[in-house]
């Protein structure tokens, strides 16, 4: 078992170690608490949301078999967690109307984005990302960022992997025609 | 993952996320720690009894036995011994009841003097065992409700 695998470091709190618990908190809080904040749109609470994910995942760390990567459990725990709260606030998804960017578009789009530069490609791209509807965040940051297969996903959201696949596909389109109308605001704000 | 996608996701490995403030990490081992605490309590869980049924049971049948012995075995050795509290108690007590009710006294603590004092300290350790053992049970039940989830 290799020192750095999350699992020896699961063991080692199963033993007693505590303190071994803070890699996997170092090594997972962003994650968690932009998973958190993508779906609660607040700082603070995403940070309350995220200690109390650990916190949880802790306490139940005996329970987790390892079938899934630890980071696939933990970020289901938080995004079950985040659910129920925005739940009990009653707020709901928000939605964008479907809009039409063919796959040649997002090539385009692509070429086109690629040449900007690294700085405002961020910025636009975390614009954009925020555009999305709450979940379609999440998915996107799973499956882009970090590289969580459908399947795994699919455990984390507990949404059908056919689902996911075409909520994903709509969630880049939509994102680069979000892309697509900032960068065209930005060209007519120059002229 | 087809070609848009791994395009896309070029573009998005690029984005750096957001992180928590600069002591979250130590605000959740504080409170990981505090867990800890609590889940050392429950080590409790797995508490088994000090005694087993079985032993109870074998040491009830012990005492009842050893009984029954030194009332059928000697009975007559126990008004030779030296008189404890239980012979002083019984002397003074013809001159204030009846004669009867001083018999019957008299044959019970004729019993209990018979007794060896070992017999008394098993007595003692043993309900001292079950105490403890009820204690634990007890403390184990309210560390249970403790437990989150």
């Amino acid at each position: 078992m290799d020192k750095t695998d999350d699992i020896y470091y699961i063991e080692a709190v199963r033993k007693g170690d505590v303190s071994a618990f803070s890699i996997l908190v170092e090594r997972y809080q962003n994650m968690v608490y932009s998973l958190a904040l993508k779906l609660l749109k607040n700082a603070e609470d995403a940070e309350e949301m995220a200690q109390d994910t650990f916190v949880k995942a802790y306490q139940k760390l005996e329970t987790y078999e390892g079938k899934s990567k630890f980071s696939t459990w933990l970020y289901s725990i938080t995004y079950n967690a985040c659910i129920s709260e925005l739940r009990k606030r009653r707020i709901h998804f928000s939605s964008l109307e479907d809009q039409r960017f063919s796959d040649q578009d997002e090539m385009k789009m692509y070429d086109y984005f690629s040449e900007t530069k690294k700085e405002d490609q961020e910025r636009y791209l975390n614009l954009a990302l925020g555009k999305l509807p709450e979940d379609d965040q999440v998915l996107v940051t799973l499956y882009y960022y970090e590289s969580q297969s459908m399947d795994e996903i699919s455990m984390i959201t507990g949404l059908g992997v056919s689902n996911i696949k075409v909520k994903i596909h709509r969630a880049r389109k939509r994102m680069y025609a979000i892309l697509h109308e900032m960068l065209h605001e930005e060209i007519y704000s120059l002229l | 993952m087809n070609e848009l996608d791994k395009q896309f996701e070029q573009l998005m490995k690029g984005v750096s996320i957001d992180s928590p403030s600069k002591g979250f990490s130590l605000k959740v081992m504080e409170r990981i720690q505090a867990e800890a605490v609590v889940k050392k309590h429950s080590l409790l869980e797995d508490y088994k009894p000090v005694i087993s049924r079985k032993v109870w049971i074998i040491l009830i049948l012990a005492f009842i036995l050893l009984l029954v012995y030194i009332t059928v075995s000697a009975p007559d050795t126990a008004q030779v011994e030296k008189p404890g509290l239980w012979s002083a108690i019984a002397d003074s007590l013809p001159k204030l009841n009846t004669k009867g009710v001083s018999n019957i006294w008299q044959t019970a603590t004729g019993l209990f003097t018979g007794i060896p004092p070992i017999a008394y300290m098993i007595l003692t350790a043993s309900l001292a065992l079950w105490t403890l053992d009820l204690f634990l049970t007890r403390f184990r039940h309210s560390t249970s409700e403790i437990q989150v989830n």
